[in-house]
């Protein structure tokens, strides 16, 4: 119920925002069909101006290029999510309480979220106040400050955030996950960081000031405004504003993943009762407007761990043995594995669903989709592209997640291209590429209750 | 004589049930996509006695089980090239069934959507799977996975009592969904699913003949309506009536809160709205309470108030429309602090509290929430099947289109009236409060010693606020029943 798909979705981080490509385009012309431009400016920073159709309201989206990805050094994860709380902290010309004069002037809804690639600032107004929040939210990306008392005070927000996420099963499943799955990339934390990490927070005010010195520069951010605006009077206001920041000269070295060698699993409890929840997955590749495989898993995930799947029919809904389905490939900058979560109703059925998911990779090595399967999902993925832009903001959530991942909207073409363009054998192809033991990874999450002893 | 006008009597009455036409609700526009919601004045007010459940259990059987023509998995693989589905909300008084598809389907979608709602299967095996899924909605999702929700839902029944139409959660109870049977829930849709109770709402570029075709289809539903369910106004506790949930958590929860006699109908509503908004505005770091507790002293993840129904605020910063009451609460919700904090966190909020009923608004702080709010309300009806939802919840409180009007009250508002609806309707005592805890005993023990309750920071805050924080442990909590209950005992 959407309870559960909601818990679900907090778990997932931003998969269902617009993850594993949830669109394709229609045969004529291209999936992202609203006007838009854009530029780079001498310092490096990316501007991309979208005209909605929608009246009233402006978005601003400043994307950062950092995320938990980028936390390379020990001891130091979770940092780029403490960051985005340290950015509503203030400047001297704007500290917080004008900050949000501003913004409640100009009857906004703002708010930002980190994942694993990118830190996203978001801003949701009445159009004619482009210009001033334009001009503050220069001042906070160039002008940041705040004391090491501040910096303290937020690190226990940031904790209090860890504790509420503490209550859900799919987070613990994700964190078990990553640390077993991978060995060197980054990836290998949540974006939450691990919790002594989160604990000794209060201490890396340094660290803080040498992150933003780092990261919090124009040829790390991409900002877009997408609504009911005039682009040549936004693009001198932003030229004005944004052209003075300063480009930075830091290169994070993210360390590449080894290839792995033979099958992986690990079994975690959790701590209130709970269903058990298992995760097979497999090393896969990362996200590509070009290269066709990540596309191509995207449409095998509706296929063969979608709802409207045989798997899915057969245990959830006939043998009713399971009672969540749902595949987990987000895109992301670097490979990131394709997996496929179950929630079993019963602990001694685990071993059977386990059994299942795996025959079905299998099978997806073995037979092709059946034309009329492929042409279905294809259509799938274009209406539901659709029927998700309905608003400034859907656009912008939307757009903010592929600029992540390509800092143009022309991803969002190329990808629409890409996924029109798989035939049954490219899938068959990708899947006995992928789907190999060598690569796997299964993860389990049982409820044990405090004193007895993990199996 | 008295046969013919017996006759006549049951001719009329036949003209008057052929004639009750079904309620309609349209807002078309050049949109390729089509808006649904399918509007019930029903849901779990109306769960029969030892059914609590019924209502969530009968809207999920046509939502997401089979219909007498397709079985479930077949309207899956027919909706999924079309990338739509049926969604089903269910609240105290309504039951909404929403949709949305691009106008290339409409007639393929609505030939479905029209089966699941007017010709159910009723399936044992769908039964089976949807009961099965409610209950561990409850048990595991809501009870051990989700403690913010838990709390603001036990909020609610605390306020209300079990014996009150409101006194359950809309999922039900553990012991009420375990009873239900295919039979109750057929009895429950032959109950409440009514011609005169249902309104059929469309938005968006669909045909005019096509509305007309949709009214039609819904006058199949048998005539009349369920027997309006009296809500009557829950009795005012005394003092601080605190209910201790002991769970296995890292933090410690607080939502509190008291019954108020206003709901978007009454001529107080936007007045209070404006005190709410500047107080807490849903996930927004301008409210009082965020600043007080949170951005001032790091204590949690944030800290907001409500004047009406808003679930799964966890995850969505706009509220969901058509969860229409009679009856509304006000309610603060204070994010998870550290255990040690638990004790401080309540009294600061109460604290807070306090000052806003004594102090209300200044004339700064109301004409900045004024104006917000006046430019803010064009973010709640973004898009079509919003806006088509605060249509049919203006239809419902009987006012005009929500966006014009609210912007008109606030026009017309002063500081002296809201700060006039804060007096009347809010208050820092006789209230329920609950409290979410590893260490029930040791809060029920602190609580009732009336110990002063120091804050532990990581960093000190300014001294103002130390000065403050003062006056926050000093605040004297009037305490009426303080009484424990284990979470797995909760909504059972």
């Amino acid at each position: 119920m959407s309870l559960m798909r909601s818990a679900f979705a907090l778990a997932l981080g931003l998969l269902l925002l617009g993850g594993c490509g949830s669109q394709s385009p229609p045969e004529e012309g291209a999936i992202f069909p609203y006007r838009w431009e854009s530029h780079e400016l001498p310092n490096g920073l990316g501007v991309v101006l979208v005209d909605s159709g929608y009246p009233n309201l402006v978005g601003l989206y400043e994307v950062v290029h950092v995320g938990s990805r980028n936390e390379v050094e020990p001891g130091k994860t979770g940092f780029a999510h403490l960051f985005e709380h340290m950015m509503f902290r203030g400047t001297e010309k704007y500290p917080p309480e004008k900050w949000e004069e501003v913004m409640q002037a100009a009857g906004a809804e703002t708010n930002a979220y980190t994942s694993d690639d990118r830190t996203v600032y978001h801003a949701l107004f009445a159009a004619e106040d482009l210009e001033k929040i334009l001009e503050m939210e220069a001042d906070r990306f160039q002008n940041l400050h705040y004391t090491e008392e501040i910096f303290r005070t937020e690190t226990r927000a940031v904790l209090g955030e860890y504790n509420k996420n503490f209550a859900n099963p799919f987070r613990k499943l994700d964190e078990a996950l990553r640390q077993t799955s991978f060995d060197e990339h980054t990836y290998r934390h949540t974006t939450m960081g691990f919790e002594a990490d989160v604990e000794a927070m209060p201490e890396q005010y340094e660290y803080g000031l040498q992150f933003f010195d780092r990261y919090y520069r124009p040829e790390y951010t991409t900002i877009a405004v997408v609504g009911d605006f005039d682009f040549a009077q936004a693009q001198k206001w932003i030229e004005q504003y944004w052209g003075p920041w300063k480009r930075g000269d830091y290169e994070a070295k993210i360390p590449g993943e080894p290839v792995q060698q033979g099958p992986r699993s690990v079994r975690v409890d959790f701590h209130a009762p709970t269903l058990p929840l298992v995760e097979i997955s497999f090393k896969a590749p990362a996200y590509d407007d070009e290269i066709v495989d990540s596309a191509a898993l995207d449409l095998i995930s509706f296929y063969a761990f979608g709802e409207s799947s045989e798997l899915y029919k057969k245990l959830v809904i006939e043998q009713q043995i399971v009672d969540l389905l749902a595949p987990d490939y987000p895109d992301h900058v670097d490979p990131y594995p394709f997996g496929v979560i179950a929630r079993v109703k019963k602990a001694e059925d685990v071993e059977k669903v386990q059994n299942e998911i795996l025959a079905t990779f299998e099978d997806l090595k073995q037979n092709p989709i059946p034309a009329d399967k492929l042409e279905a999902v294809k259509s799938h993925l274009r209406y539901s592209f659709a029927l998700g832009m309905d608003s400034t903001g859907a656009i912008a959530d939307t757009l903010a997640h592929y600029l992540g991942l390509r800092s143009t909207p022309e991803t969002i073409n190329k990808r629409y291209r890409l996924y029109s363009s798989v035939t049954a054998e490219a899938i068959q192809t990708t899947a006995k590429k992928y789907f190999i033991e060598t690569g796997r990874t299964i993860t389990r999450l049982e409820y044990q209750a405090e004193g007895e002893a993990g199996q | 004589m008295k046969i013919a006008t017996l006759a006549t009597l049951a001719a009329l009455a036949a003209a008057t049930a052929s004639a009750q036409t079904v309620q309609t609700l349209a807002l078309p526009g050049d949109s390729p996509l089509v808006s649904f919601r399918i509007l019930f004045n029903t849901g779990a007010a109306s769960d029969p006695a030892g059914k609590e459940g019924a209502a969530a259990l009968t809207a999920a059987m046509l939502s997401r089980g089979g219909s007498a023509e397709k079985t479930y998995d077949q309207i899956i693989e027919a909706m999924f090239p079309m990338a739509t589905s049926v969604g089903a909300q269910v609240d105290k008084e309504m039951t909404v069934f929403t949709g949305e598809t691009h106008r290339d389907n409409l007639d393929a979608y609505y030939a479905i959507l029209r089966g699941m709602l007017l010709e159910p299967g009723w399936r044992p095996e769908d039964f089976q799977r949807l009961k099965d899924e409610q209950l561990n909605g409850l048990r595991l999702e809501l009870r051990s996975s989700n403690e913010e929700e838990l709390g603001k839902e036990l909020l609610q029944t605390e306020i209300y009592g079990p014996k009150h139409p409101y006194g359950h959660p809309d999922i039900g109870t553990g012991s009420g969904i375990e009873s239900l049977t295919l039979d109750d829930v057929k009895a429950f849709y032959a109950a409440n699913y009514r011609r005169g109770n249902v309104t059929v709402a469309l938005a968006g570029g669909y045909p005019q003949e096509f509305l007309d075709k949709v009214a039609a289809d819904f006058a199949v539903l048998p005539e009349g309506a369920p027997s309006a369910v009296e809500i009557p106004a829950p009795a005012r506790v005394k003092k601080l009536n605190v209910r201790i949930v002991q769970k296995e958590t890292r933090s410690t929860l607080i939502s509190l809160g008291f019954p108020i006699d206003v709901n978007r109908a009454k001529p107080d509503w936007p007045a209070l709205k404006v005190a709410q908004s500047y107080f807490g505005q849903h996930r927004s770091s301008k409210g009082r309470l965020f600043q007080r507790i949170r951005a001032i002293r790091g204590m949690n993840y944030g800290d907001y108030a409500y004047i009406e129904y808003f679930p799964h605020g966890m995850f969505q910063f706009q509220p969901d429309p058509n969860l229409g009451r009679q009856r509304q609460i006000f309610e603060m919700w204070i994010r998870p602090v550290t255990p040690e904090n638990g004790l401080f966190a309540l009294k600061l909020a109460l604290f807070e509290l306090h000052g806003l009923v004594e102090q209300g608004l200044s004339e700064e702080d109301f004409d900045s929430t004024k104006l917000f709010l006046s430019k803010f309300v064009n973010l709640l009806t973004q898009t079509q099947t919003l806006e088509l939802g605060y249509a049919l919840d203006s239809k419902y409180y009987g006012l005009p289109p929500f966006n014009g009007w609210f912007k008109e009250k606030l026009a017309g508002l002063t500081t002296e009236q809201v700060n006039e609806a804060i007096r009347k309707h809010l208050r820092s005592t006789d209230l329920n409060v609950v409290v979410i805890t590893a260490d029930a005993q040791g809060f029920a023990k602190a609580l009732r010693s009336g110990a002063a309750a120091k804050p532990v920071y990581a960093s000190p805050p300014p001294a103002d606020v130390l000065e403050e924080d003062k006056a926050v442990a000093a605040y004297k909590l009037e305490l009426g029943s303080v009484e424990i209950v284990p979470a797995d005992k909760v909504f059972e």
